[in-house]
C-alpha cells in the first residue's frame, strides 16, 4: 500500500489522502459500500474462482472483514475462547473454530486489497471485566495475524488492518492504542472497531476522537460500521479516512431515498405524484435519467427494479457527500461545508447537539452564524415520517 | 400523430397461415430513426411498468429489448393515474424511461398475463385490477387515458377476460358486440381532437380477437371489422369504411382462451393444448387480410410459438414465461435450430448441456438453484458452445450482461483528486462472464442481482432463438424448401415441452423463499441427506423387485 496525505484542513482534523492499493487507487476520505452476503460455503469455490475480485467480476479495491464481528452480531452461540471463536458452521452445522491464522487464510483465499485482523468483539453496551478481556485479547489476536500475514507472502499485495476494542471506556482505548501503535511497522492502517452498538452518540464521538487522534498520522484510519450522513461527516472531522455501512444500501430497499435535505421515505403518499426526481443535482443514474419520484413510489418495495434504481442513487449520495468534503478539505473550506451541511440537513428540525458538541471540539461551531437555531437531543438520526410537514 | 406503424411481409404469394417473414416498423413523425422489429419477433413483458429485475441503464443496453408492452391498469389507483401527469412529447416513453429512438412502447389495460379471476365488465366498462381494488374503466376513459399518454400502440378495450362462471350463447354475442362497439369508439375522433388537428393522437391500434372458444362467434367478430359501414356508423368514423381500416394488427390472448376452452370441456385440468387453440385462432384470422401483423400473448413455451409460427402464421409474441424464468432461477440454454450438441441423445456430465429427463428429452435450461452448479464455473449458455471445443472452456459468445459483462462507458468522480486516479486500462479491460456457480450463491443469498443477470440472460436467449427462426424461413424462401417445418419437429424431439425443470425450480425458489434466516444452510444440509437417504431406498426397493 502507498498511502499519502495530500491536503489537510485548517481547523479541523480531517485530511485528504491518496490510498494506493492492487486494484487502483483509493481518493480519501472514502464511503466503502457493504456487499452482504458475500460469505461464501466453503472456501473451495472461491479457489476454484480464483478470488473473490474473479468470483463476482469487481475489478476496483476490496476490503474483507474478519468474521469477528459477524459472528458476535449474526450468532448467539458463537462462544469466545483464546484460541479463537467457536460457532456452529453456517453450513453443516458442525463446531467450528475460527483462529486468527483461519481468519487470515480465509481472507487470503478471498484476496481483498484490504484484510482486518480477528478481533473479540463485544457489544458496545457491555461493561465489566470482560471487555477489557476482549481488548487484551484483541491483542494477542493481532499478534498471531500479523504473523500469520507475514509468512504467507501476501503482505506485498494485501494490507492488514489492526482493530482498536476497548468498548467505551477511554483508559481501555488508551491502553489498546499504545499497544497496536507499537505494532505499527507491521499493520498497514487502523480501524476503530467495537462502535455503533446502541452507544450514546456523545460517548461515541468522544471514543472516535480519542482514536483518530493519537492513530498515527500515516496510516489511515477507518471508523468501522459508520454510514448516516452527519456520523460520517463528523467522524472525517474527526481525522477519520475511511467508513463503511449497510445503511444507504439497505434503507434504499425499504424505499428511503439519500437528500441533502435530508432522507425521502418514498412509500409516502405525499411523493405519489411528484414528477421531479429525487434530487435535481445528482449524477446518479436514476436522477440524471428523471427517473420520477412518483414512478418510483408507484413501485417501490413492490419491484426489484425500483431497488436497484434507489440503491444507486443512494450509493452516489454518499460518494457525493464524501467526494464534496474532499474537495472542501483541498480548497480550505470544510468548516463552511460543514456548516452548510448541517443546515440544509437538519435546518428544519433541528441540529443534533452531539453533533454540535463533536465539532466544536475540532473548532467548528455550527450555530456561530444562527445562535438561536433549533437543537434536538438524543441521536437525531433523522427520518420522514409520515407526520412531517 | 406522433408515429406510424407500418407492416411488411417477404412473401409475396403467401398462404393464408403459413410460416411469415416480416418487418414491423415504427416510424417517428419527428425525424428520430425507426425502431424496427423483425418478425417473427418478440415483445418484452413488462410489471407495473418496469421490465422486471432491470435497471434502465440494463435496458438499454439490452439491445434485444425493442418493442415493451405496458399494462395501464397497475397506475388506476391514483386519479387521474399519473402517467397522465408526465408532460412534453413521448410522455410515456419518458415517464417510464424508454427511449423512443430504441423502443416502441404498445399500451393495453389490463396485463395480458395476469391469471387473476375478475369481475365481469359492463356494458359500458371492463374490470381493470391495481393495488387497492378493481376498477371500471369506460371506452372513454380509455379513450382520453391512451391519447393523453402518447404510446406509440393502443390496444383497444375488449371484452374478454378470466371468469370461472359459464359463458351463455347471449353472452358471447354480447361480447362479440361491446368488442366491437368499443373499438369503433376508440376510431371515432373526438369533437375535441376535430376542432384541434394538432393534438398528437395515436393511430396504431390493435384489437384482441372476441369470440371466446366458439368458432362462429370468432368469425363473426372478425366479419364485424370488415363489414363496410353505413349510415350513422360511417360518419362516426369516416374517412375509415371498415373498422378493419383502422386497425393495425390482430392480438390473441391465450390466456382467457384457455380460459374458456377448459371451462367448457371438463374435466380437463391441464392447460389447454396449443392444437385446441389453433383452430379458434384460424377461424378469427379466416375473414380478414394476410397482410397485417398477428401478435399472440401469453404463449407458455418455445414450442408453442414455433407450433403458431408453423400452423397460424402468427409474427409476433411476448416472452413474459421467458422472463419469469429469472424469478425462480432459470437461465435458459437452447436454440432454433437445434444445435448439434444438444442433440445428443446421452447425458454427460462432464458437458455443460442442460440435463435430458427419463424420456430422452432436454431440459429447455438449467435450474441454478440446483446444488449441482455450487462449483460449476462455466457460463450460462451451452447452445453457442461449438461441437468439438473442450467442454471446460468460457464461451462468453452470449451477448448478455451476464455472459458478456462491460464496465459503464464513464466514472461519476466526485471530487478534483478523483479523475487523476481512475486507471483507464482497467476500467476498459473485457470482464469474464458470470459463472453459474456465482448466480447459484447469489439464488441462495437472496441477491436481487440473480434475478437481473438471468432476466436479461433469457431475453438474449430468447432473441437468438426468434433470430434463428427467421434466418431459416428466409434460407428456405431462397432455397424454395421448407427445413423450417423439419426442424420444428426436430425441435420438439429434443427439448422437454412439459418443461418439468420450471416446476423443480419453482420449489426450490419457494423452498428457499420460505426458509430465509437463520439455520437455513443446515436444513438444507438435512433435506440433502433426507434425499439422498430415499434414493438409496428406492434403489433396494428396485432391486428386491426386480429379484
Amino acid at each position: 500500500m502507498q498511502f499519502e496525505v495530500i491536503a489537510k484542513c485548517h481547523t479541523t482534523r480531517a485530511r485528504v489522502s491518496r490510498m494506493k492499493l492492487a486494484h487502483g487507487v483509493t481518493s480519501l476520505p472514502t464511503f466503502m459500500p457493504v456487499a452482504t452476503q458475500a460469505a461464501i460455503k466453503g472456501m473451495k469455490i472461491l479457489e476454484e474462482a480464483g478470488g473473490a475480485h474473479q468470483f463476482q467480476g469487481w475489478k476496483h479495491n476490496l476490503l474483507t472483514d474478519s468474521g469477528g464481528f459477524q459472528l458476535v452480531s449474526l450468532n448467539k452461540f458463537t462462544k469466545i475462547t483464546e484460541e479463537g471463536a467457536l460457532f456452529a458452521s453456517p453450513f453443516d452445522g458442525a463446531p467450528t473454530m475460527l483462529t486468527a491464522k483461519e481468519s487470515i487464510s480465509i481472507q487470503h483465499t478471498i484476496g481483498a486489497d484490504i484484510i482486518m485482523q480477528l478481533d473479540d468483539v463485544v457489544s458496545s453496551l457491555t461493561v465489566g471485566p470482560r471487555v477489557a478481556e476482549a481488548m487484551w485479547r484483541t491483542i494477542r489476536w493481532l499478534d498471531r495475524c500479523i504473523e500469520t500475514h507475514e509468512k504467507s507472502g501476501k503482505h506485498d499485495v494485501q494490507n492488514l488492518f489492526a482493530i482498536v476494542q476497548g468498548g467505551l471506556d477511554h483508559e481501555l482505548r488508551d491502553q489498546c492504542l499504545q499497544e497496536m501503535i507499537n505494532r505499527k511497522d507491521r499493520v498497514a492502517g487502523y480501524a476503530i472497531g467495537g462502535l455503533s452498538g446502541g452507544e450514546e452518540k456523545d460517548v461515541f464521538w468522544r471514543i472516535i476522537k480519542q482514536c483518530a487522534d493519537k492513530l498515527p498520522e500515516d496510516r489511515p484510519r477507518y471508523s468501522m460500521g459508520i454510514g448516516f450522513a452527519e456520523d460520517l461527516l463528523v467522524c472525517v472531522a474527526l481525522g477519520v479516512d475511511m467508513a463503511d455501512c449497510v445503511f444507504p444500501t439497505r434503507t434504499a430497499r425499504f424505499g428511503v431515498a439519500l437528500t441533502f435535505n435530508g432522507p425521502l421515505n418514498l412509500r409516502l403518499a405525499k411523493h405519489a405524484s411528484d414528477m421531479g426526481p429525487i434530487d435535481e443535482t445528482c449524477p446518479c443514474p436514476t436522477c440524471s435519467d428523471g427517473y420520477s419520484r412518483a414512478f418510483l413510489h408507484h413501485n417501490i418495495t413492490i419491484e426489484t427494479a425500483a431497488a436497484h434504481a434507489v440503491t444507486q442513487h443512494n450509493l452516489v449520495f454518499q460518494a457525493r457527500m464524501m467526494g464534496q468534503a474532499r474537495n472542501a478539505i483541498i480548497q480550505g473550506t470544510f468548516p463552511d461545508y460543514l456548516k452548510s451541511f448541517f443546515r440544509n440537513y437538519f435546518g428544519d428540525q433541528g441540529y443534533p447537539e452531539w453533533c454540535i458538541n463533536a465539532l466544536r471540539s475540532v473548532g467548528v461551531d455550527l450555530l456561530e452564524s444562527d445562535p438561536s437555531a433549533k437543537t434536538q437531543t438524543g441521536s437525531g438520526a433523522k427520518w420522514e415520517r409520515v407526520d412531517t410537514r | 400523430m406522433m408515429s406510424t406503424l407500418s407492416f411488411s411481409l417477404l412473401q409475396s404469394d403467401l398462404a393464408q397461415f403459413a410460416p411469415r417473414r416480416g418487418l414491423l416498423s415504427i416510424r417517428r413523425l419527428d425525424g428520430s430513426p425507426n425502431v424496427d422489429v423483425n418478425t417473427p419477433g418478440f415483445i418484452t413483458a413488462t410489471t407495473r411498468g418496469l421490465v422486471p429485475h432491470l435497471s434502465r441503464d440494463h435496458v438499454r443496453s439490452t439491445s434485444s429489448i425493442r418493442w415493451t408492452h405496458i399494462a395501464f391498469e397497475s397506475f388506476l389507483d391514483r386519479v387521474p393515474p399519473i402517467p397522465l401527469l408526465q408532460s412534453g412529447p413521448h410522455s410515456l416513453h419518458k415517464f417510464l424511461g424508454f427511449r423512443p429512438n430504441q423502443h416502441i412502447l404498445s399500451l393495453s389495460l389490463r396485463d395480458p398475463s395476469d391469471q387473476r379471476i375478475m369481475p365481469p365488465n359492463g356494458k359500458d366498462h371492463v374490470s381493470a385490477y391495481c393495488m387497492s381494488g378493481v376498477r371500471k374503466v369506460t371506452p372513454q376513459m380509455w379513450k382520453d387515458f391512451t391519447t393523453a399518454c402518447t404510446p406509440d400502440i393502443i390496444v383497444a378495450l375488449s371484452d374478454t377476460s378470466l371468469s370461472d362462471t359459464n359463458y351463455s350463447q347471449k353472452r358471447l354475442t354480447k361480447s362479440v358486440e361491446r368488442s366491437t362497439a368499443w373499438l369503433a369508439h376508440l376510431l371515432q375522433s373526438d369533437a375535441k381532437s376535430t376542432s384541434d388537428p394538432s393534438s398528437p393522437r395515436c393511430r396504431n391500434i390493435l384489437v384482441n380477437m372476441a369470440g371466446g372458444d366458439e368458432p362462429r362467434a370468432r368469425a363473426s367478430f372478425s366479419e364485424n371489422l370488415i363489414e363496410m359501414l353505413q349510415g350513422v356508423e360511417f360518419e362516426q368514423v369516416n374517412p375509415l369504411r371498415t373498422l378493419d381500416e383502422g386497425v393495425s394488427g390482430y392480438i390473441f390472448e391465450l390466456l382467457p382462451l384457455r380460459n374458456d376452452i377448459r371451462r367448457d370441456a371438463p374435466p380437463a385440468r391441464e392447460e389447454a393444448a396449443i392444437s385446441s387453440v389453433i383452430p379458434l385462432l384460424k377461424a378469427s384470422l379466416g375473414p380478414l387480410p394476410i397482410t397485417k401483423p398477428r401478435i399472440a400473448h401469453s404463449t407458455s413455451s418455445p414450442h408453442e410459438i414455433l407450433q403458431l409460427i408453423r400452423d397460424v402464421g402468427i409474427d409476433i409474441f411476448d416472452i413474459h414465461w421467458a422472463q419469469r424464468a429469472a424469478d425462480i432461477g432459470i437461465a435458459l440454454d437452447f436454440s432454433f435450430p437445434v444445435p448439434e450438441t444438444h442433440r445428443q441423445s446421452e447425458n454427460n456430465d462432464s458437458q455443460r448441456q442442460p440435463l435430458l429427463d427419463s424420456t430422452g428429452r432436454r431440459d429447455l435450461g438449467h435450474n441454478l438453484f440446483d446444488v449441482k452448479y455450487g462449483n460449476d464455473h462455466s457460463s450460462l449458455a451451452s447452445y453457442l458452445d461449438e461441437q468439438s471445443s473442450d467442454s471446460a472452456t468460457q464461451h462468453p459468445t452470449c451477448p448478455c450482461a451476464a455472459c458478456s459483462p462491460h464496465s459503464p462507458a464513464s466514472h461519476i468522480t466526485h471530487s478534483s483528486v478523483d479523475q487523476t486516479y481512475l486507471d483507464p486500462t482497467t476500467s476498459t479491460a473485457p470482464q469474464h462472464s458470470y459463472s453459474r456457480a456465482y448466480i447459484h450463491h447469489l439464488l441462495h443469498t437472496h441477491e436481487m442481482s440473480s434475478h437481473s443477470l438471468l432476466a436479461m440472460h433469457n431475453i438474449a436467449v430468447m432473441d437468438a432463438f426468434f433470430s434463428g427462426i427467421r434466418q431459416l424461413l428466409e434460407t428456405d424462401l431462397k432455397n424454395k424448401e421448407s427445413k423450417f417445418l423439419e426442424e420444428v419437429e426436430r425441435f420438439c424431439n429434443v427439448y422437454d415441452d412439459k418443461m418439468s425443470m420450471f416446476r423443480l425450480a419453482k420449489e426450490d425458489w419457494s423452498t428457499v423463499e420460505l426458509e430465509r434466516g437463520k439455520g437455513r444452510l443446515t436444513r438444507e444440509k438435512e433435506k440433502e441427506k433426507e434425499k439422498e437417504k430415499e434414493k438409496e431406498r428406492e434403489k433396494e426397493k428396485s432391486a428386491t423387485t426386480t429379484a
